[in-house]
């Protein structure tokens, strides 16, 4: 079976609904089907090894919850834990959105969506900036090993300031190069974008949509019987 | 209306925000199927005028426009911006920034999917595209793991999807090898004779050597005309790069004293990139590191910094090199100048000379990322010479250097080898004559030629270069 290639429209609907609805529904019941649901999806798409990291994340975040919870001197740890575990397989998901889905695709993927251009550009913009951002942080990491600035714990501040100052101006530039290249391309053209890589809703779109929200209404129906 | 320039500017004026740079009073006209090259120093207003013909001023750069501008007789003010770049397609001199996604058949779409084009119709250009730029190899790729060359090819069919006319080029061959920057000439002169018309700016212009109708010689933002290229070449300005082989450049001869090894590679192999390579670099001595696009010369350079460790073989070196990268800003980390320079050795007194010597005094307060290209790279150069390493890597360092500010860098390099050996990596043919006292060329995963550089050698570095040319033509 080949890799299952999931419309990256129903990924960006599943991110916006999974983590509001910890507003509504109960967090141990959401918290237990949005691990098995990142598991089902991730296996769907053969991402294994995604899989893995995630268990392995949430596992450790859980393990450390339940230890530091025991005590009251810790238990703000804890707390902390938890809410950052919660997040992990929304988390998961999206970096799949990310790194598997090239910024056309993404683009084409929020203009079905019907949002306004600006906001369309700016959101693919955000993105995409991520595993740039990752490329630059081994780059500064690797030039400051050279310069023989090393990043120490004994100064925790300073260290923080050589990896941070760099990245701010090369955001800054980034950012007004990327407009540019954009604009000179017709990004503010007044017209419906057409799209090269728009993918028709498929039947198993469809399905991983039902399996989400088969999934949210159990937690409603669990919550009445409690 | 065959006579309407496709081009006209009257009086054109641009005055940046909060400065006084910018461009000023500009009058020229191009005509359908010539090619135009746009020339001076850095700072010169070369790309703000680029700007004003796509339109990135005033639509994202403010300030204070004046004049006119026309493009095929319609006045520029009344033309919005995405019909205007329908005529105009722009060829960035960053790769980097050049491309709005990060997929190669993504970037050739991006712009057909903004203007609304119907699948069908893009999958037609996408493959016209393909058979006329030679992209077979580039589709469908991660933009990231293109060589420059083929980055470029992208970046000019990318521009070109729209079925535009005119063609801008800003700065193109900063990034080229020799061969890949010759290779652009020759693909430029194509296009003219498609009756497309170019506009190059860049202050390198041999790979132009012959293409050229008009030269638009800008100097403060002001603006010089000459009708053609004969024209130009008389004119007294600095056009030697026209023909690099034909530089009078002394040689240094200087032989190299006392012979003190500062790295050594023994049968280096690394990846499949390169292959046993064997080198001694000595004190007192520029090495000059040469090859095209892809050869590994970055590559080599990593290993001696052990960034990149060697499948087999050792590095024997006393220090780690101090390696200058191509992109300063990756490699600033200071708040100031003096900050900068301290983080390198802590001796006021040295950095006080040194700062005074690279004529860094006036700036010693300011922030490393509000500092121009050039006084970036004054400021590494200064690091550089109080840093206590043996060894010092610079990385192309004149990409986007015009001739003087390559002259001045070429004199510092020379002086600092007084107390290190310096190892340059560079495509930059007369910069290499300048300070190169020994020549590396490293070729097909190996060193192919090693040897001093002289008045008897320096054919041999003119073969390289022409090499290069013809290689992977």
């Amino acid at each position: 079976m080949n890799r299952l290639r999931i419309n990256p429209v129903v990924l960006i609907i599943i991110n916006i609904i999974a983590p509001s609805m910890y507003i509504v529904l109960n967090g141990r019941y959401l918290q237990y089907f949005l691990l098995a649901f990142a598991s089902f999806v991730l296996i769907l798409m053969k991402r294994y090894k995604r899989i893995i990291g995630m268990i392995a994340v949430y596992g450790a975040m859980i393990g450390i919850h339940e230890i530091t919870i025991m005590d009251d001197r810790t238990k703000f740890i804890g707390l902390f834990f938890i809410v950052i575990a919660q997040s992990v397989p929304c988390l998961v998901l999206a970096s799949v959105l990310v790194t598997k889905y090239n910024s056309a695709e993404l683009l084409s993927a929020l203009e079905t969506m019907r949002l306004p251009r600006m906001l369309v550009v700016a959101v693919t913009i955000t993105l995409k900036y991520i595993p740039t951002f990752a490329r630059e942080f081994k780059l500064i990491k690797e030039s400051m090993r050279l310069r023989g600035i090393a990043f120490t714990w004994k100064k925790p501040i300073c260290s923080f300031q050589y990896f941070v100052v760099p990245q701010l101006f090369r955001c800054a530039a980034l950012a007004e190069e990327v407009t540019a290249a954009g604009m000179v391309k017709g990004i503010d053209a007044p017209v419906k974008r057409s799209s090269y890589f728009e993918e028709k809703v498929r039947w198993s779109d469809a399905m991983i949509m039902a399996v989400f929200m088969i999934g949210l209404a159990g937690g409603f129906v669990w919550q009445i019987h409690l | 209306m065959a006579d309407t320039p496709v081009i006209k500017a009257e009086g054109l004026s641009f005055k940046y925000n909060e400065s006084e740079e910018g461009i000023f009073d500009i009058s020229f006209e191009v005509m359908k199927g010539e090619a135009v090259l746009i020339t001076g120093n850095s700072g010169c207003g070369k790309s703000t005028l680029l700007k004003c013909l796509n339109k990135l001023i005033p639509t994202i750069t403010e300030g204070e426009l004046q004049g006119k501008l026309y493009i095929n007789g319609e006045d520029y003010a009344k033309v919005k911006m995405y019909d205007l770049n329908k005529e105009v397609g722009s060829v960035f001199q960053n790769p980097r920034s050049q491309f709005f996604t990060e997929n190669s058949t993504a970037e050739l779409v991006f712009p057909m999917e903004n203007y609304g084009m119907s699948k069908e119709k893009m999958r037609q250009k996408l493959g016209a595209l393909k058979e006329e730029f030679g992209l077979l190899k580039v589709i469908g790729r991660d933009i990231f793991t293109l060589s420059s060359g083929e980055r470029q090819l992208l970046a000019l069919a990318s521009s070109l999807t729209m079925d535009q006319k005119i063609l801008i080029f800003d700065e193109p061959s900063a990034n080229l090898d020799y061969g890949n920057a010759t290779r652009l000439g020759i693909l430029i002169d194509k296009l003219k004779t498609q009756g497309y018309t170019i506009i190059v700016a860049d202050h390198r212009f041999y790979y132009l050597n012959g293409y050229i109708d008009k030269v638009l010689f800008m100097e403060q933002g002001r603006m010089i005309v000459f009708e053609s290229e004969d024209e130009f070449k008389k004119s007294g300005y600095d056009t030697r790069s026209f023909d690099l082989f034909s530089l009078g450049l002394p040689f240094n001869n200087a032989k190299v004293v006392g012979k003190d090894i500062v790295a050594e590679l023994n049968d280096i192999s690394y990846k499949g990139i390169i292959k046993d390579i064997n080198l001694k670099l000595y004190k007192h001595e520029v090495v000059g590191l040469v090859g095209s696009n892809g050869a590994g010369k970055t590559t080599l350079a990593k290993i001696l910094c052990e960034s990149n460790k060697p499948d087999s073989g050792k590095v024997i070196k006393s220090t780690l090199p101090f390696f200058i990268m191509q992109d300063p800003d990756y490699q600033l980390f200071g708040t100031s100048v003096d900050n900068e320079l301290s983080l390198v050795k802590n001796d006021q007194e040295k950095i006080a000379e040194c700062e005074e010597h690279l004529g860094l005094v006036p700036y010693r307060y300011k922030h490393p990322f509000d500092l121009s290209g050039g006084q970036k790279q004054r400021l590494q150069i200064a690091m550089a010479l109080i840093c206590d390493r043996d060894l010092i890597i610079f990385d192309e360092p004149t990409s986007g250097l015009d001739v003087y500010s390559m002259q001045r860098v070429s004199d510092e390099i020379v002086k600092l080898k007084e107390h290190a050996g310096v190892l340059v990596i560079s495509h930059d043919y007369e910069f290499l004559r300048h300070v190169a006292d020994r020549i590396i060329f490293l070729n097909e995963k190996t060193i192919t030629d090693d040897f001093e550089l002289t008045g008897e050698t320096v054919n041999r570095l003119n073969e390289i270069f022409n090499d290069m040319a013809s290689l992977s033509a």
